[in-house]
């Protein structure tokens, strides 16, 4: 099976069941996350309307968080910011707002498609911290220099300063 | 305030007997403190400001999870506490309906920030947040049957094992409902918190919101519901999309959800109502005219 970007999903065939018998609710409450989130498909018997409207508003919500956290990013985007964030977001629950900015912003930058405003915000975010796309951010222990799509920012001794705007 | 008892042991007094319905030895702990308090608001960062200057304020929530319960607190929550305002732990991540145990550190995490705060009362959702390791980043409501009642109790009684003060259960607005639910709305809460001896966080945007999208009356849910086991009650603003109310907390708060303050009040008011603002903060004198409102509507003097 594939997720709506494309990418492989893994899936585990559920056991065999009763007709009538909906699932443990562990299975129940991952499959109705994994719909909300991951781009997987609605659970039976929902509202496919009001599941929609729910999905929806996550994805506006996880936009306005991202905002305070990426202000420039979003502001970069102007009025099209929450349907930027949402597209991209749509199979990819959220990580936190920080790392959830930060993926899109790397996203976009590896498209050539990072606004040189945000351009400037993620090289200032790169040089304050250490990111593997993996696991939390951490501060970056020595001095650093990160260079993103024209913007330069410099680390020392947990100051950021940007050298270059692009 | 030396007015506040420790009532950690009658909060699960409900838990131990099995004695069903409002009447157990948790209803009169529950006014939780028996204290009164008013208009509150929820504390927030970007309205630190305005808090501040509330002059008749005595009543606070902060989200749990903002609260580092080792460290320093916000300036505005050290600024409050000085003040003798009450500001309790609002937790939004415990994911207490979630069918897997509640994790050990995020218990732990809330009880420290109960303890930091010298909260007389805590309170989160019921609801669950998190599956099969993906986190949803939004309060999903649960079907309303037995087997999502086993999995609140068993992690309300786990949180309050950790807790030395009661905890307020507080149902979610949702957009959507579970296909095979069994009980309704009233029987769920009432059987929560009656085998958890939990109190009622009672979200009165969030009545008028399922409500409202599910077209029944939620003044026949405030009949129904154990109110005098209401702790303490939001209030909220939404705006309507697409034919649904969405509980947005960024919108104004609509003058039927104010009608609804005065009919809760009408039948038991509660020792506190609490404005929830999160995003898309209004010029102060909007929140104040918010406020106000709140105040007339439940009969309680203006904080402003």
């Amino acid at each position: 099976m594939t997720a709506p970007d494309g990418t492989a999903v893994d899936h585990e065939p559920p056991a065999p069941r009763q007709a009538d018998d909906p699932g443990s609710l562990a299975d129940r409450q991952a499959a109705l996350v994994e719909a909300l989130t991951a781009g997987r498909p609605m659970p039976a018997g929902f509202d496919g309307f009001r599941f929609e409207a729910a999905r929806v508003a996550l994805l506006r919500k996880r936009a306005g968080e991202v905002s305070r956290q990426w202000p420039l990013l979003a502001a970069s985007f102007g009025d099209r910011w929450k349907h930027e964030f949402a597209t991209w977001a749509a199979t990819r629950p959220t990580q936190g707002s920080l790392r959830d900015g930060w993926d899109l912003a790397r996203d976009l930058l590896a498209r050539a498609a990072l606004p040189p405003m945000a351009a400037t915000e993620l090289a200032e975010r790169e040089a304050a911290l250490h990111y593997d796309g993996a696991s939390p951010p951490r501060p970056r222990r020595g001095p650093s220099l990160r260079v993103a799509a024209g913007a330069v920012a410099v680390q020392i001794a947990g100051r950021v300063r940007v050298l270059r705007r692009p | 305030m030396a007015d506040r008892p420790r009532v950690g042991a009658p909060a699960t007094a409900a838990a131990t007997t099995g004695v069903p319905g409002p009447a157990t030895a948790a209803a009169p702990a529950a006014a939780g403190t028996g204290v009164t308090y008013g208009v509150g608001i929820g504390w927030r960062p970007e309205i630190a400001g305005f808090v501040a200057e509330l002059p008749g304020l005595r009543f606070a929530e902060v989200v749990a999870e903002s609260i580092h319960p080792h460290g320093d607190l916000p300036a505005g929550i050290e600024a409050l506490l000085a003040r003798g305002v009450t500001v309790v732990p609002h937790g939004v991540r415990l994911s207490l309906g979630g069918a897997e145990p509640v994790p050990a550190e995020r218990v732990d995490h809330f009880a420290a920030v109960a303890q930091r705060l010298g909260a007389p009362l805590v309170s989160e959702h019921i609801a669950f947040v998190r599956a099969g390791g993906i986190e949803a980043g939004h309060l999903l409501p649960l079907p309303r049957n037995r087997e999502a009642v086993a999995a609140v109790t068993a992690n309300v009684r786990r949180v309050q094992e950790s807790l030395s003060v009661p905890i307020a259960l507080e149902p979610i607005a949702a957009l959507f409902d579970w296909p095979d639910d069994e009980l309704t709305e009233a029987q769920f809460i009432t059987e929560i918190l009656d085998r958890t001896g939990a109190l009622l966080l009672l979200d009165i945007a969030n009545v008028y919101a399922n409500a409202r999208n599910r077209g029944t009356d939620p003044e026949e849910l405030l009949d129904q519901l154990p109110l005098d086991r209401v702790a303490y009650t939001h209030v909220a603003g939404g705006a309507e999309h697409q034919g649904l109310y969405h509980d947005t907390h960024t919108d104004a708060v609509p003058q039927p959800v104010l009608d609804l303050v005065t009919a809760l009040c009408d039948r038991h008011r509660p020792p506190a109502l609490l404005l929830e603002r999160d995003g898309a903060y209004p010029p102060a004198a909007d929140l104040r005219a918010e406020l106000d409102a709140i105040a007339k509507a439940s009969a309680y003097p203006a904080v402003t």
